[in-house]
């Protein structure tokens, strides 16, 4: 024993070489920095309305279409209301609309995409049928469309957005069960004796599900965007709600004359959160997917 | 008696991959289905054990043929049956530990009680310790898992094993631990086995008879029908 | 043995994984050995063993939670040490060629073996224009045996033999001086292992500068494949080389000495066919002492110290070596 000890302390201590760490330390800040961005878009949208006792429909039409100062960091819009409170109300709005359309979009997506890929057949070439169909029409027509049928309000711009997107989730949701589906593992369950429902509610849908929720989750800046869209159009949400497409779009006007603030900020606000949700879903993806699930190579 | 008679069987219409194929397998016999990756013995094997179903031909199981296969089948009829496949990572559900996986098809047939006690005699006859229990398949070797798909293949007593290229993946003593877990069972409770290999030492070794599946296929070419 | 200077020579190499929560997986430790000109080396061991995890260390493969120590030597070059860049520019297929594990997944399914075979030798000689990289890719294919009249095949319309041949010949386009084949023969039928590894050795006995040969280096768990072309085997268990001996001393008379490597023969269905008792220890909570102790018939106290590996095995109480050589290498 003693000799081992000797031999331990004589032996120079093995100088480790650490190995790829600068790809992990950008993958780290970029999840961080998604993650952070994630973190204050939702603490906006829950926590400054309830806190700030400040009415955003204000009009102060002393003050309208003053530059960002100490008083408006996002300055005014053309009414002199201040454009900082008004863009996280629309934040709210659009992060609302986008995520309920991305969840009815889901959930519609993930039982139909099930449903065709678990029983096959007729089944499942009569859903692709219907799927084609509608991927056939371009989105925001089919949008326009729909939204057309309805008085303006919330609800038909999510069901607008949630019936241009289900699609993309049945096919992803499709080809993973029919791939899940031929897996050895399905063949030992059937020969265990396990019934088709069970198979399908206790093999398939659990390995699809990280790929629908990763699906979801990438939709929603989708909808936002979608939603915004609509706005702009004077298609999406009546003009009194401040959702970031109702702001650029009665901001057209004071762009051309050089005033710059009442576009800008309402774009950043579409397109930070945006991409902060894309990252942290990037990342996501990464790790769900079983190639990167092994770190180690056993 | 396992009986297959004239079995043709594929994947796609007017392409089968095997073609008027005929296997007997004797109660507590063990056979060896010798061929060459990618022959089809492979899907024979999954019209034995009734997770294929041929295009034609019939399947004879202990005297009374069989009509349904996969989920269709009388869940006796399937259960009868133990599968183990070549590709152990592949043949396990990435989301079950090994303890649940190997209790599964205990659970899917309504024979919870027990469980655990039969999980844990079937991990020590595999040689699984209880620390690898609790894990998922991606924390175990391939060794490991193919040890707990075994477990899982035995754990409802089946009268048949078919063993699908069960050794191709593992090495040397990995194969023959796996290969006398399968003997010491038959030994005790007289199953049947068909084993599907392409390692002509390996199956002799093992099994009472080695069939080669070109004789097979032969045999169908040559005398048009045969009466298994 | 000959006098030729090693084309690879692996110092002390060890690699060892961080995982999440501070545990630390030594999957490679201080491994020694050396590859020469015209020598087949067969590293051989069981899944999970670390071997794996050696060829891409090996081939600067391995991913970001790694730590690597040691020194594997290619010429001048540490390729532990080497940047992405002097790896690919200068490494992968000039120095090594890489033989791969499932040429089905190696090749890329869209395009020809012709094609494939056009942008290797493009990438990595100074053929250029048209005619010159046809011939080249024609000459390459022809090395490996691989039939001219399938180069315009899709790697999908192959059979798993000639997709192997394949995968060799664009192993061998940059006329590297080292082989690593990364278990070449996994899934293969028993007569397509012999063809295989015959052509490996082919290309040991031929090819390289001056004529004197390539050096390949075999990791596999297949027994027969290695006795069938090996010249040394290195024997791994949990992470470390336990045994390094001549092929035929070690396949032959008198056979392993390491207990480890004698339990892995008599494994074989042509031979006893009793599996080693237990199973190996995981790779993240190693025993301080001898590794194999737990499963070992022959184990005694003194196994609680770890065995150096001197002269060709590291184990307390080996197995007699009956041959001169072995003897001389034991007491050097």
């Amino acid at each position: 024993m003693a000799e081992a000890a000797a031999e331990k302390a004589a032996r120079p201590a093995t100088a480790w070489r650490s190995y790829g760490a600068k790809r992990r330390s950008t993958r780290a800040l970029r999840l961080r920095t998604s993650a952070a961005l994630v973190a204050l878009t939702v603490l906006a949208v829950l926590v400054v309305p309830p806190l700030v006792q400040l009415d955003q429909q204000a009009v102060d039409l002393a003050a309208k279409l003053q530059p960002p100062s100490r008083q408006h960091p996002f300055g005014t819009d053309d009414v002199g209301r201040d454009l900082l409170l008004r863009c996280v109300y629309g934040l709210r709005v659009s992060l609302l609309v986008g995520v309920a359309a991305a969840l009815t979009a889901t959930v519609v997506g993930t039982a139909v995409g099930a449903a065709a890929g678990a029983l096959g057949g007729w089944v499942d070439r009569g859903v692709m049928r219907v799927v084609d169909a509608f991927s056939s029409v371009p989105h925001l027509l089919l949008g326009i469309f729909v939204v057309a049928m309805f008085r303006p309000g919330v609800w038909p711009v999510v069901v607008s957005v949630a019936l241009t997107h289900w699609l993309s989730t049945a096919r992803i949701v499709r080809a993973e069960v029919l791939s899940l589906r031929s897996r050895p593992y399905v063949d030992a369950a059937v020969s265990g004796g396990a019934s088709r429902w069970r198979v399908a509610v206790r093999h398939l849908l659990p390995g699809v599900l990280p790929q629908a929720a990763l699906a979801a989750v990438l939709m929603v800046p989708h909808a936002m965007w979608h939603e915004s869209a609509l706005s702009f159009l004077g298609l999406g949400l009546p003009t009194h709600m401040a959702s970031l497409g109702n702001l650029i779009q009665s901001a057209r006007g004071s762009l051309l004359a050089g005033q710059w603030w009442p576009t800008l900020f309402p774009g950043l606000f579409i397109i930070v959160p945006t991409l902060a949700i894309a990252g942290l879903a990037g990342a996501w993806r990464e790790r769900i997917n079983p190639r990167r699930r092994s770190e180690l190579m056993l | 008696m396992l009986e297959l008679r004239d079995i043709t069987a594929g994947y796609a219409r007017n392409a089968p991959v095997i073609r008027d194929v005929s296997l007997t397998v004797a109660p507590g016999e063990a056979v060896g289905l010798l061929g060459p990756s990618g022959c089809g013995k492979s899907t024979l094997a999954r019209v034995a054990a009734l997770l294929h179903r041929p295009d034609a031909g019939t399947l004879v199981l202990d005297g009374e043929p069989v009509r349904r296969w996969r989920h269709r089948a009388p869940r006796e009829q399937r259960t009868a049956f133990g599968v183990v496949f070549q590709q152990a990572r592949l043949s396990a559900d990435p989301r079950l530990a090994l303890s649940d996986l190997i209790a599964e098809p205990l659970r899917a047939t309504g024979r919870r009680e027990g469980a655990a006690d039969r999980v844990g005699e079937l991990a020590a006859t595999v040689g699984l310790t209880a620390d690898l229990l609790g894990r998922r398949p991606h924390e175990v070797s391939d060794g490991q898992l193919q040890r707990a798909c075994l477990a899982r293949a035995l754990v409802l007593r089946p009268r048949w094993l078919v063993c699908d290229e069960m050794t191709a993946m593992l090495d040397a003593s990995t194969t023959a631990a796996l290969v006398r877990v399968v003997e010491d069972y038959r030994a005790a409770t007289g199953a049947g086995l068909l084993a599907v290999g392409h390692d002509r030492a390996l199956l002799d070794r093992w099994c009472d008879r080695t069939v080669h599946w070109t004789a097979l296929t032969a045999a169908a070419a040559g005398a048009g029908t045969s009466s298994g | 043995m000959t006098g030729r200077a090693p084309v690879l020579s692996v110092r002390g190499l060890s690699v060892r994984f961080l995982m999440p929560g501070g545990r630390r997986v030594a999957a490679v430790t201080d491994a020694h050995f050396e590859v020469r000109a015209g020598e087949c080396l067969a590293l051989i061991g069981e899944s999970g063993c670390g071997k794996s995890v050696l060829a891409s260390a090996l081939l600067g493969l391995l991913p970001g939670n790694a730590q690597t120590a040691g020194s594997a030597l290619l010429g001048d070059l540490d390729l532990l040490t080497a940047d992405e860049r002097t790896l690919s520019r200068t490494v992968r297929g000039r120095l090594v060629g890489l033989v791969p594990q499932s040429p089905a997944a190696h090749l890329t399914p869209v395009r020809t073996i012709r094609s494939q075979l056009q942008e290797t030798v493009a990438a990595l000689t100074p053929a250029r224009g048209r005619a010159a990289l046809r011939a080249a890719a024609e000459a390459a294919a022809e090395r490996a045996a691989f039939p001219a009249d399938h180069l315009d095949h899709h790697p999908h319309e192959l059979s798993g033999g000639l997709a192997q041949r394949a995968a060799t010949a664009l192993a061998l386009v940059g006329d590297a001086p080292l082989l690593l084949a990364d278990e070449p023969t996994t899934g293969l039928d028993r007569d397509l292992v012999d063809r295989t590894v015959d052509e490996l050795r082919r290309h040991v006995d031929s090819g390289g500068d001056g004529g004197e040969g390539r050096a390949l280096l075999m990791i596999t768990h297949d027994l027969a494949a290695a006795e069938r072309i090996a010249d040394r085997v290195a024997v791994m268990y949990a992470g470390r080389i336990v045994e390094l001996a001549e092929a035929a001393a070690f396949f032959g008379a008198p056979g392993p000495r390491h207990p480890y490597s004698r339990g892995l023969l008599d494994a074989l269905p042509d031979r006893a066919f009793t599996p080693i008792p237990g199973l190996p220890p995981e790779l993240g909570a190693l025993p301080d002492g001898c590794a194999f102790a737990a499963r070992c018939d022959r184990a005694t106290d003194t196994c609680a110290v770890l065995p150096p590996l001197t002269g060709t095995v590291a184990c307390h109480h080996p197995h007699a070596a009956l041959t001169e050589a072995a003897d001389r290498a034991r007491t050097a």
